[in-house]
């Protein structure tokens, strides 16, 4: 039996943006920023952001209406690489939750004017649980519901 | 707000957040085994890896059935949907994060 490996436990996100990665670097490290974009209409925002942005700082934001769940709630974590414009780390711990510290990882990469952001959120759970759920069933249903409410 | 659903998933993240307790699942996940059995598989003492199989247990994650003398621990998955659950909310949240990234830069230029 393969053992359950912990280092493949990650949420991995890319999306490509029309800018430039300095630019989206300053969007993703300066709280009155995080405060212009954090959001998802109906289902969560950040209300508040504190950023210490340096090796070992610490960042904090609070999460109004959280789409992972009901109610207001708070993350922070502390920062650990940052390479501007490419990579940026730092952990990620959820207040009240029973979960070890996570790491959240930002990937920029700029060709011809677009960015690729690649978010990778590891730490969550393990590889066995995620192949569990094969095909994200309940995601591509949020995702759909998403974007016909985009339309 | 904690409701009980937040505090029964809390207890299954703890129980599955030790490696030892995840490695215990992995075992048992080849089918049942004895408190004896699992205990084997480790250089920790038995006491230990009981101690760990109760706190499974408490999360809902392993049954234990007395069969003469023997303690038979079986996995049962079905809590874990529960992260399952939670992960798909967290997945859910990265993709509309990063879409609403890509709104906000794209649209000030």
């Amino acid at each position: 039996m393969s053992p359950i490996r912990v280092q493949d436990d990650r949420i991995v996100q890319e999306v490509v943006i029309k800018a430039p990665a300095e630019r989206i670097f300053r969007a993703l490290t300066k709280p009155d920023e995080l405060l212009k974009w954090w959001c998802a209409e109906g289902k969560f925002k950040v209300v508040n952001a504190e950023c210490d942005l340096q090796p070992g700082g610490s960042w904090r934001m609070k999460v109004s209406g959280a789409g992972i769940e009901a109610s207001t709630s708070t993350v922070y974590g502390q920062y650990e690489t940052i390479e501007p414009p490419h990579l940026l780390t730092y952990t990620w711990i959820r207040e009240n939750e029973e979960l070890p510290e996570t790491l959240v990882r930002w990937d920029l990469n700029e060709k011809d004017g677009y960015t690729t952001v690649r978010v990778t959120h590891s730490g969550l759970i393990t590889e066995s649980l995620r192949r569990r759920n094969n095909g994200w069933p309940l995601v591509v249903s949020l995702l759909s519901a998403y974007f016909d409410q985009r339309e | 707000m904690v409701t009980n659903r937040g505090r029964q998933r809390d207890r299954v993240f703890r129980a599955i957040s030790d490696p030892t307790r995840r490695e215990i699942l992995g075992i048992l996940r080849g089918g049942g085994k004895t408190v004896g059995g699992v205990a084997q598989r480790f250089r920790m003492s038995r006491p230990a890896i009981s101690k760990h199989l109760r706190l499974l247990h408490h999360a809902g994650l392993v049954a234990i059935r007395k069969e003469g003398t023997a303690s038979i621990c079986t996995l049962n998955a079905l809590p874990l949907r529960q992260v399952d659950d939670w992960l798909n909310d967290y997945q859910a949240f990265w993709t509309e994060s990063l879409q609403s990234l890509k709104k906000h830069m794209e649209e000030e230029q």
